[in-house]
């Protein structure tokens, strides 16, 4: 079970390399990135550690659950609608980002709200489904895409047209300079995997023990490395910053000389298309649970057959929400709100990791408010 | 009791009702001859009442033989006369004697699922030879047995199966519900069965299997899980089930496994192709022909050259017809089978290829979507994934190369979600069998 952990860290690191993160650390590729790298790899590796001590010792209760054994209920309550905000907001983001993208390069002459709404309606589809099928969903996609998305990249390291000199005068001139800021708060979006446990913590059973967590920093590490100087090496250091959709442009630059597709792009691209429907899936099924969990009347469910309607109103809302948000902003706002919403994501979370700290403190004190409910009850049983 | 019995039933043709006078006693008959295995009426009652016409010893061997059920209640002797019992009124008690005629004596050979090394034996259309067959197979004391009569008009005799150490609990309680509520019409063959065991009438996968090897039978047993046949049916409906059961023939289990997880391997590549290669054919040719390399690019639209009309007809067109191909192939009679299957072939392939009216790679791409469907070893998911390339092909009309990779999404979506009787039906790494779904 422990599994499902990994898969997360897995794909929210693949996820990077082509959705919010290089553009803000390619910008910044001059500025300060490289020397952010190892700060972000060490508080990226510490969260996760603290992240996964702390629920294995709270099995089967997601975070508003936790809340509520610790904290009054109208506190519990703005915590979650925060949370509600922060990963609604990521879907939206990434969900009209990559629509555009793929709408680019695949179909130029298209209305971009074509693209828009075939990935919304798949994705407002899917959240409303349970957990646990979410969780399934996870598990065959990822299994189905991540070996021929780490095949993409090891063909890019190990590619013949990467310039090592121009990636060396990055590195040693960048190490050199103060952090930045902006890069460092984008750079630990890479270990951001492991906040998922804040809802998937529902399924699991009693006795997890998470082993194998010192590979965490090594994926990690590989991703945010990978994402950040393969462009560099391929593009050179000042042609990088010309392109928008960086790592699109890489990929195109290999070829598979043997294969039915030539360019890598496509297959990149429609990789990247099941990666970003998990994305979106993901979030938004999770503030769509986190919203139910501030109304007593909806019990945490995680194996339901027939969910109830409610998750279809929440997520008809954040479809429409993206529909008005590519309405007003284009790329370029795009962009500056994914800043934004990096930097506004790492305080909360570095607040989550504090709080997670002292509700440990205080359960191993005794000062819960309310007794720790039986596992969270599940819906299964046979369904139709 | 004859003459109530003849008014119930109309007084048909088919129906002998005698009274036997041996001078002694009086015995008063009826049965069905069609129905009857003559042979044991003769040597269990006839002889008898003929020549040891003691009256006390013709008691006794009624009273006294397991044979002769008594004590059973007048409304219900019409019924087994139905089944063909033979009802007997002696000395005013009425008996019921059990002697049904045996149409099939050995087990069938195998029709739909042939196995090269494996055993040829087929389940046949008596439940007690079927039984027989699985106990040979299955033969330990763990095999539970429950018989379910259902109140309609096919009086079918329906029996659940599952080892007792194995199964889960939570299934069984469900299947055994289902089988209490069982629809009053005619129930003829396991198909039907199964649908009304599954309750759902738009779902896009099969959650129940049919099958009609012992063998298999018997492993899906060993795994935990639970098997129901019928009278009358020479197939067995298996549940719950998983979406890898389908692609699995049980040939995997007889031959080595390397062979066997190529084959496997090959099963679900010609599952891949049979779905999505019309939807990507109609995607790249119309949508984005520069995925494919320069060359590839150049061929497929030579081929496309003289063809009048956009990809999506061409493709319809094709499919229709191949789909009509397969359909008159399953009821052409065996005479003209072989000239309408040249027909078919050349005039499909050859003739209108030549005049212009569909592409050769639009040849090649109907027969390899053909031939990968029959790859797949279970028939009936065969027909749906047969239904689902439509559905692909329609998104890829709209949408182009993003909706059928979108499609693909909420296809794994939907897998994942649908639940066979409690348990997931598509899920890696799964829980052994007797834990509860948790």
């Amino acid at each position: 079970m422990i599994r499902y952990y990994y898969y997360h860290i897995l794909y929210v690191g693949m996820m990077n390399i082509m959705v919010l993160v290089p553009y803000v650390l390619i910008s910044h590729r001059f500025n300060g990135a490289v020397s952010s790298f190892p700060l972000a790899i060490v508080f990226g590796t510490v969260y996760s550690f603290v992240t996964s001590a702390v629920f294995q010792r709270f099995p089967g209760l997601g975070l508003p659950e936790i809340y509520k054994l610790f904290l009054p209920v109208w506190l519990a309550n703005c915590l979650n609608l925060i949370g509600v905000a922060v990963w609604s907001t990521a879907g939206v983001i990434v969900l009209f980002s990559y629509s555009n993208t793929v709408g680019i390069f695949f179909n130029p002459e298209a209305s971009s709200y074509l693209n828009l709404a075939i990935m919304a309606a798949a994705c407002l589809w899917a959240a409303t489904r349970s957990s646990r099928s979410v969780q399934f969903t996870h598990e065959i996609l990822l299994i189905i895409c991540s070996p021929l998305i780490l095949w993409i990249l090891f063909k890019a390291v190990f590619s013949s047209w990467l310039d090592w000199d121009a990636i060396r005068l990055v590195a040693g001139e960048g190490i050199r300079k103060p952090p930045s800021m902006t890069c460092f708060f984008a750079a630990t979006f890479v270990f951001s995997g492991h906040m998922n446990i804040t809802l998937f913590n529902r399924l699991n059973p009693g006795n997890l023990k998470f082993r194998l967590r010192w590979t965490i920093p090594i994926i990690g590490a590989f991703f945010l490395l990978v994402s950040f100087f393969v462009p560099i090496g391929f593009h050179g250091t000042q042609a990088v910053g010309n392109y928008l959709y960086v790592w699109s442009v890489t990929t195109d630059s290999l070829m598979m000389k043997y294969g039915f597709i030539q360019r890598v792009l496509y297959l990149f691209l429609l990789l990247y298309t099941f990666l970003s429907l998990l994305f979106v899936m993901n979030t938004w099924h999770t503030g769509m649970e986190f919203f139910k969990a501030c109304f007593k009347r909806y019990k945490p469910l995680t194996d339901e057959v027939n969910v109830p309607a409610i998750n279809w109103w929440i997520c008809v809302v954040l479809a429409g929400t993206t529909f008005a948000y590519a309405y007003f902003t284009n790329d370029m706002i795009n962009r500056v709100a994914a800043e934004v919403w990096l930097t506004v994501r790492f305080f909360i979370e570095s607040i989550l990791i504090v709080l997670l700290l002292v509700f440990l403190f205080m359960k191993k004190k005794g000062y819960q408010r309310r007794p720790i409910p039986s596992r969270t009850q599940t819906n299964g049983g046979a369904g139709p | 009791m004859l003459d109530k019995i003849r008014e119930i039933l109309g007084d048909p043709a088919d129906f002998t009702s005698e009274t036997m006078d041996n001078g002694y006693a009086r015995l008063s008959i009826c049965f069905f001859p069609g129905m009857c295995d003559m042979d044991q009426l003769k040597d269990a009652i006839i002889v008898p009442f003929t020549y040891r016409f003691d009256p006390d010893e013709f008691r006794r061997m009624l009273q006294s033989s397991v044979a002769f059920m008594k004590d059973v209640p007048f409304d219900h002797v019409v019924d087994y006369v139905l089944k063909g019992y033979v009802g007997l009124e002696y000395e005013g008690e009425i008996f019921v004697f059990r002697a049904i005629r045996r149409m099939q004596t050995a087990p069938d050979q195998t029709q739909v699922e042939a196995s090269l090394q494996g055993p040829q034996s087929a389940f046949t259309e008596n439940l007690d030879l079927n039984m027989t067959l699985v106990r040979n197979l299955y033969n330990v004391p763990e095999l539970s047995v429950e018989n379910f009569e259902p109140e309609n008009m096919s009086k079918s005799k329906i029996v659940l199966l599952y080892d007792r150490t194995k199964r889960n609990e939570t299934t069984l309680k469900e299947v055994r519900k289902r089988l209490e509520a069982l629809d009053k019409g005619l129930m003829m063959s396991a198909g039907q069965l199964a649908k009304q065991l599954s309750q759902a009438k738009y779902r896009l996968f099969p959650i129940t299997q049919i099958t009609e090897r012992p063998d298999r039978l018997s492993i899906h047993l060993n795994k935990g899980k639970l098997a129901v046949m019928m009278d009358g049916s020479r197939f067995a409906v298996l549940l719950p089930v998983h979406f890898f059961d389908f692609m699995y023939a049980m040939d995997d289990h007889y031959e080595p496994s390397w062979m066997s997880r190529f084959l496997i391997g090959l099963r679900y590549v010609s599952m891949l192709l049979t779905l999505l290669l019309p939807a990507l054919y109609i995607s790249i040719v119309s949508y984005n022909p520069e995925v494919f390399r320069v060359q590839l690019a150049f061929t497929i639209d030579g081929s496309r050259a003289a063809v009048p009309y956009p990809s999506f007809i061409e493709v319809l067109l094709m499919l229709f017809m191949i789909e009509a191909l397969i359909e008159a192939s399953l009821r052409l009679p065996r005479s003209v089978g072989s000239t309408a299957a040249t027909v078919g072939g050349l005039i499909l392939g050859q003739a209108a290829q030549q005049a212009g009216l569909v592409s050769s790679i639009m040849i090649i791409v109907t027969s390899v979507v053909a031939i990968s469907n029959f790859v797949i070893p279970n028939s009936t998911f065969s027909y749906f994934i047969r239904i689902l390339k439509y559905a692909f092909v329609a998104v890829s009309i709209f949408a182009g190369l993003v909706g059928v990779v979108v499609a693909l999404f909420m296809l794994v979506v939907y897998l994942c979600n649908m639940r066979s009787f409690g348990e997931p039906y598509l899920a890696l790494f799964q829980s052994k069998a007797g834990k509860a779904s948790n």
